[in-house]
């Protein structure tokens, strides 16, 4: 037994490295040669560790409820326990999903106001054509002119017209160019030049979807003009370019200058231009032409909301639309005609020029 | 100031750093940041606040023998791993008490613990086979042998704290303890 003793002395200082480096190679040795001291080195060595272990966790132990006296456990608990209130437990087991749906439908919201914000001119399109008698308090004169508008006017008509708009000739004898809107509703349609003579027309083509339509004065009083002076322009225009435009907004033409600032209309729509210009309610179907008396559009509408965003259909569009009416009914085309007779006149020269071929359009339904 | 200090729920690299050292205030910290979560968790869950003490307990203790084995990844938050390992302790007892869990109503996220549950249900067994061998081995013997390994006292300070004569006494006690604790621990 003391052999015993001694043994486990030197493995418990051989495990813990207290012996010599002389005598620990010695006692390897030994370990090697002998399997039953070997053997007893690991068991103690086993036994000692779960023994260290018991005692780590048994301190581990004792700290923790040293820590624990120092928490308030009876608060907490009286904190903490499910809450009678089906309502608030729900709340609290779901806290983060309530939190995650509220902070996606927010996400959501937001990102739908700004695209909406963000992609879209601010505010909505409005058609300039004009609402006669919603205005004719406003405007007695004009009322009392339409009452008893030129000597051509047929009797039977005795309401005041509606709407009214602009067109300009396209061809000598008698087609005209205006917005499909001006025209949408209309029972019958007139048409009178600046000297004030009224000719009844009608809608030979309507083109909702570029809103433009083609009228024919089919008045008997009706003599053919001469040629109109301007030609309709085929390519698309610069940015920048300065335009002016002549319109009835009134009853006496009214001329509106500009400036093409977007090559696209409202939206984003390319089969318009954005002008910078301004108009009116009855301006719509009036001419927009460049400095060299070039139809490059026709005005259709603006911006409400934003100031001197103003909006015309492409010539191009004008063009497609003539196109779409028999050629031998269109007599000479003129507006096709290569030369421009209007070229290096001066602005007033020109625009006196057009005055003739630029229409006050009357709508009656 | 101090006070308030060490009773915030320290980071987790503390936490770590802190067992790895045996610091007894990162114990401290860490037992108080935690304990309101597995109290709220146990009392949500059929248990009252000492079910609650035991398993937090026995999840520190996972925890420990996790970070001091030496291959601790944290692979998730602290408050994650512990949380697991308490829901995992406090299903098993569930089970064991054979009450009836419809759903267990969770509070945080959930990491996979089942293999460091598994190493410390042995642990545990010898921890409680140790306990029951030392109880049964009597005294003196227990306090000698728990004086010598696990207060890690000398010889010289036993002999004194227990009246032997000499060292070479106490050698002999502490032996014939030994081999009967030995005995104890193995039959169990």
């Amino acid at each position: 037994m003391r052999n015993d003793i001694a043994l486990e002395t030197i493995i418990e200082d051989y495990l813990q490295g207290k012996l010599t480096a002389e005598e620990a190679k010695a006692f390897e040795q030994l370990r090697l040669d002998d399997p039953v001291i070997d053997h007893r080195v690991v068991a103690h060595k086993v036994f000692l560790e779960s023994l260290a272990q018991y005692g780590r966790v048994l301190s581990l132990k004792q700290q923790m409820d040293h820590a624990h006296a120092r928490i308030d456990v009876a608060g907490l608990t009286e904190k903490m326990r499910p809450h009678p209130s089906f309502i608030v437990n729900l709340w609290r087991k779901n806290k983060s999903a309530v939190a995650i749906a509220a902070s996606f439908l927010l996400l959501t919201i937001f990102s739908i106001y700004s695209i909406q914000h963000n992609t879209k001119q601010n505010g909505t399109y409005e058609v300039m054509r004009r609402e006669i008698t919603t205005i004719k308090n406003n405007q007695n004169k004009l009322v009392r002119t339409l009452n008893s508008a030129g000597p051509k006017v047929p009797k039977g008509l005795a309401s005041s017209a509606k709407f009214g708009g602009t067109g300009f000739a396209l061809t000598a004898n008698g087609y005209l160019c205006t917005n499909y809107h001006v025209v949408r509703d209309a029972d019958s349609v007139y048409v009178q030049n600046s000297k004030g003579e009224s000719f009844k027309a009608k809608v030979a083509y309507r083109d909702v979807q570029y809103d433009i339509a083609i009228l024919k004065i089919i008045d008997n009083s009706f003599t053919p003009l001469a040629n109109p002076p301007y030609k309709l322009k085929k390519n698309s225009i610069g940015m920048g370019e300065n335009v002016y435009t002549l319109g009835y907004p009134k009853d006496d033409v009214v001329l509106g200058e500009g400036y093409v600032s977007s090559k696209t209309g409202h939206g984003g729509d390319t089969t318009q231009y954005q002008v910078s210009i301004p108009i009116n309610p009855g301006n719509s179907g009036g001419p927009l032409l460049d400095d060299q008396g070039n139809i490059i559009g026709l005005i259709t509408a603006k911006e409400n909301q934003v100031e001197g965003a103003a909006f015309a259909v492409k010539s191009k569009y004008i063009l497609e639309a003539l196109n779409a009416i028999p050629s031998d009914s269109l007599g000479k085309k003129a507006v096709f005609s290569k030369k421009n007779p209007l070229q290096g006149l001066s602005r007033t020269k020109q625009i006196d020029k057009i005055g003739k071929y630029v229409y006050m359009i009357n709508v009656y339904n | 100031m101090s006070n308030k200090l060490s009773s915030s729920v320290p980071t987790d690299r503390e936490v770590v750093l802190g067992i790895l050292n045996n610091s007894e205030d990162a114990l401290n910290r860490l037992y108080i940041g935690y304990f309101p979560m597995v109290l709220q968790f146990i009392l949500n869950n059929n248990g009252d606040e000492d079910d609650a003490k035991d398993v937090y307990q026995e999840a520190i203790i996972v925890l420990y023998n996790k970070i001091r084995s030496g291959d601790f990844e944290l692979s998730s938050k602290l408050k994650t791993y512990i949380y697991s390992v308490c829901r995992r302790i406090w299903l098993k007892k569930l089970t064991q008490q054979s009450k009836k869990i419809n759903n267990l109503s969770d509070l945080e996220d959930v990491v996979a613990v089942e293999v460091d549950l598994e190493q410390h249900e042995e642990k545990e067994l010898q921890f409680e086979k140790m306990g029951s061998a030392l109880v049964s081995l009597g005294e003196p013997c227990k306090t000698i042998i728990q004086d010598f390994y696990i207060n890690n006292l000398s010889m010289q300070d036993i002999c004194e704290k227990f009246g032997y004569t000499n060292t070479d006494n106490v050698k002999t006690q502490k032996y014939k303890c030994l081999q009967r604790l030995k005995k104890l621990f193995f039959q169990s």
